[in-house]
């Protein structure tokens, strides 16, 4: 039992720190402990990158998808389902929930695409510093006109989503220091690119342009000072509330559902004393990352609050493509593959606003559930694909299998998955109408079948829509 | 920058560009390979994307120089059926015998049209048995009318007749002279020799007519991004203060070269693909230099479309440096016509054509000019 407790521990571990994992990969994990899973994802650089090259092979205008869905997501969509480095892949999609910039406006997926690159590199490094990176960020500058902040006209845009979405929540600023914040990056912008016509696109680049900045003296948040763009970015994460508000985001999309980023002035944590635990980390390290997110990883809090969030669409689509398998190679119809996120509420590359995306139950209408249920079934109902022939060569073994121990044995080997009483019997009614299944006398395809479809109602189940 | 490279005994003048992004017409769509007909005039394959489906192959005048270019003919558009593609991958023409090959590496089959474009038959079916493909790339028609495929798939080239009956085969995977590691483009010198781009394995691989290996030229090799260069693409081409081959690995090192050819000396050009060049080296695969890019005058379709888009214009002039623009990104396939000495560049993510010409008897110029 104790060993089952490890797996169903480390399954946790990895559907919020990746994406999931098959029975055999928890198995490898859970052989070198947990402690040693943990430090794996957090230096993804010990395991090889995904192979870009294989990509443009075969699909070459994932490079500069430009503007048009869905090459961009074929992109993204092929390192979310390649990657040996989870963590890495999965604070990527964190940082663009929170630095949410989108296609609707940039219409340049390339740009998206390579500040998604800069999450990669950065998502587990020091917070400052990836504020600085945001912050020269073309991409974040197009998408939130800095390059429209002049010394002599001043655009608020980036400055107030700086402070109200990016670094301390609304309620920790003032109108004027919102307009001083500006004033400090007037001058941040870029360098006219080469356009699109005739020959496809290019990137912007950063360019600071010091005759168009403001260099008066300026007051942010009590300091008074010929403040520029870095200095404010220095008094920022000097803030309480800074901590406070970067650790609740990494609460709500690592371990258990928060109220949405709106209502935080209002609503507590579900946890404070995580989150004071997690700031104080975060104060201590000098704004690491990697220190929150390894203290966070080993807390019994996090450990204790499995099946407490709802899985986000890409981690419905990607999970589920992951465990199944056959998805690694692009084929033709991989950008419709890639839709599917979008399909049920997350367009990746292109949130609703730079609020990003509206998280836990509000991931699920009528609408959307349909779309992910159908999705997860019709993927985990292939009984030929490898992650699915995994289950079945492991219950076949046993020869032959009463109604509930096929219950029991897909949900185990699916998660484990946890359910009510009320779901079980469900499943055990569907069950019982197969009666014993057994691999010989030629009723193995039926068998085969019959351990398809019980996945396929478990996928479909409320629990599953739980990570 | 230079627009004619001298190097060991060489001379490449850069001669003028053919192209702009067009998924349908005038202009190409991520070219994956390319061949020359007896006029000197390029086929190519378009892989197109998922969102504007400009799979295609098309047939176009190159000319000596800037403004001849124009589209000779167009088919191999995706679809289902005879004549249609799914991802269209190698071609070949046999000017002799009026006949255009291509692959479609999803299908795994050979269409063959003539030279207008007209279907005529397929052949190949999915597997790895005689005469079956897997991912069918490059193609070379020898001087028999025999069609050799490059099979990426099964690691291997297979040998059909004109009428697509399997003929023969070498190869197999692995690293081992004669193997392959998901090969791309072939060429054939004027001996018959084979000539593979021997992608995954980061090599040229030099066959006997009968499949024979003779040599291997080159290894790994990557660029690396000069402190504060400009990334055109996460990956390359870096245009950096140090000069336009700054970071490069040496001449003989590869990242996933895609194709090859031969000119009429005997030299050998390389597309390295994933390190943004053509690299240059004698018969015996003694390096000469390297082409990376100089399209520095745009082409007469490219500027029909800025012409037709002030902001275009607009923006151009703003721009502080188009050098980017000049250089090679992922360069897909390389050609060289004996009859013009021209040596033709697919370069592939800017959709269009880059010609250079081979230079003979080039003087030089007083130095204290």
């Amino acid at each position: 039992m104790a060993y089952q407790d490890d797996i169903a521990l480390m399954a946790h571990l990895m559907r919020r720190a990746g994406f999931g994992a098959r029975r055999d990969e928890l198995e490898a994990r859970v052989a070198k402990g947990y402690d040693a899973a943990v430090e794996e994802l957090l230096h993804p650089e010990t395991q090889p990158a995904t192979d870009e090259y294989a990509l443009l092979r075969y699909q070459p205008a994932a490079l500069l998808p430009g503007g048009q869905p869905p090459m961009g997501n074929v992109n993204w969509l092929y390192h979310l389902v390649n990657t040996k480095r989870p963590l890495e892949e999965k604070m990527a999609l964190f940082w663009h929930h929170v630095f949410a910039t989108g296609n609707s406006k940039v219409d340049n997926y390339d740009q998206l695409l390579e500040q998604i690159q800069l999450f990669r590199e950065h998502g587990m490094g020091n917070y400052r510093e990836l504020l600085s990176i945001v912050s020269k960020n073309p991409t974040m500058i197009f998408w939130l006109d800095n390059q429209q902040n002049h010394g002599t006209a001043v655009n608020e845009n980036w400055g107030r989503e700086l402070l109200e979405l990016f670094s301390l929540g609304a309620g920790n600023y003032t109108e004027v220091d919102v307009r001083e914040c500006s004033r400090a990056f007037t001058g941040w912008t870029f360098e006219t690119k080469i356009p699109r016509l005739p020959y496809g696109r290019f990137p912007w680049k950063f360019e600071y342009r010091p005759e168009d900045h403001d260099d008066g003296e300026k007051v942010f948040l009590g300091h008074k000072g010929h403040f520029n763009g870095e200095d404010i970015l220095d008094i920022i994460v000097q803030q309480p509330a800074c901590g406070k508000f970067i650790c609740r985001h990494l609460y709500n999309f690592f371990v258990a559902d928060e109220p949405q980023v709106p209502a935080w002035p209002i609503e507590a944590p579900r946890n404070p004393k995580a989150i004071d635990e997690m700031v104080e980390v975060f104060r201590d390290s000098k704004f690491d990352m990697r220190a929150v997110l390894r203290h966070m990883f080993n807390a019994d809090w996090f450990k204790n609050a499995r099946f407490q969030h709802v899985k986000s669409p890409a981690e419905v689509v990607v999970g589920t493509l992951r465990f199944v398998g056959g998805s690694e190679v692009p084929r033709p119809g991989y950008g419709e593959l890639s839709m599917n996120t979008a399909y049920m509420g997350q367009d990746l590359l292109n949130p609703p606003s730079v609020e990003g995306w509206h998280t836990g139950k509000e991931w699920i209408n009528s609408g959307s559930l349909m779309a992910r249920i159908n999705f997860m079934a019709e993927q985990i109902g292939n009984t030929s694909a490898l992650g699915v022939r995994g289950i079945i060569d492991r219950l076949r073994v046993k020869g032959s299998l009463s109604p509930e121990q096929l219950v029991d044995g897909c949900l185990d080997l699916l998660g484990p998955v946890e359910v009510s009483a009320d779901t079980k019997a469900q499943l055990l009614s569907q069950a019982n109408e197969w009666g014993q299944i057994s691999w010989s006398n030629g009723s193995s395809a039926a068998s085969d079948q019959h351990v398809g479809q019980m996945l396929q109602l478990i996928v479909a189940t409320r629990e599953y829509q739980f990570a | 920058m230079a627009l004619t490279t001298v190097a060991r005994g060489r001379v490449y003048d850069w001669s003028h560009a053919i192209g702009r992004g067009a998924a349908t017409g005038t202009g190409f769509n991520y070219v994956q390979t390319m061949c020359l007909d007896k006029n000197g005039n390029a086929y190519t394959t378009n892989r197109g994307n998922e969102n504007n489906f400009g799979m295609r192959a098309n047939h176009v005048k190159i000319g000596t120089a800037a403004g001849e270019e124009d589209l000779l003919a167009e088919f191999f558009q995706y679809g289902e059926g005879d004549g249609k593609t799914t991802w269209p991958f190698g071609i070949a023409v046999d000017s002799e015998r009026d006949r255009v090959y291509c692959s479609d590496e999803w299908t795994s089959t050979i269409s063959v049209f003539d030279t207008g474009g007209k279907f005529i038959a397929k052949f190949g079916k999915p597997g790895s048995g005689d005469g079956e493909l897997s991912h069918p790339a490059g193609i070379a028609v020898e001087k028999s009318g025999n069609v050799i495929v490059v099979d990426a798939g099964n690691n291997r080239l297979q040998v059909f007749s004109p009428d697509g009956k399997f003929a023969g085969k070498c190869g197999g995977p692995g690293k081992a002279p004669g193997e392959f590691d998901q090969p791309w483009g072939i060429t054939l010198d004027k001996d018959g020799n084979i000539l593979v781009a021997d992608w995954g394995n980061n090599r040229i691989q030099k066959l006997s007519p009968q499949g024979r290996p003779l040599m291997c030229l080159g290894s790994y090799g990557k660029s690396s991004k000069p402190e504060g260069a400009y990334a055109v693409t996460p990956l390359g081409p870096y245009v950096a203060a140090e000069g336009e081959r700054a970071g490069h690995p040496r001449t003989d090192q590869f990242n996933h070269p895609t194709d090859v050819a031969v000119d009429s000396d005997g030299d050998i050009y390389v597309c390295d693909w994933g390190n943004h060049r053509v690299c240059i080296f004698d018969s015996e695969g003694g390096p000469i230099t390297t082409l990376v890019g100089d399209s520095q005058v745009m082409s007469k379709w490219g500027n029909m479309s800025v012409s037709a888009n002030p902001d275009m214009m607009k923006a151009r002039r703003r721009v502080k440096s188009l050098e980017p623009e000049w250089r090679f990104c992922f360069p897909t396939a390389v050609d060289f016509d004996p009859a013009s000495d021209q040596i033709i560049v697919a370069d592939s993510q800017r959709n269009r054509l880059q010609v250079y010409k081979k230079v003979r008897n080039y003087t030089d110029f007083q130095a204290n000019l």
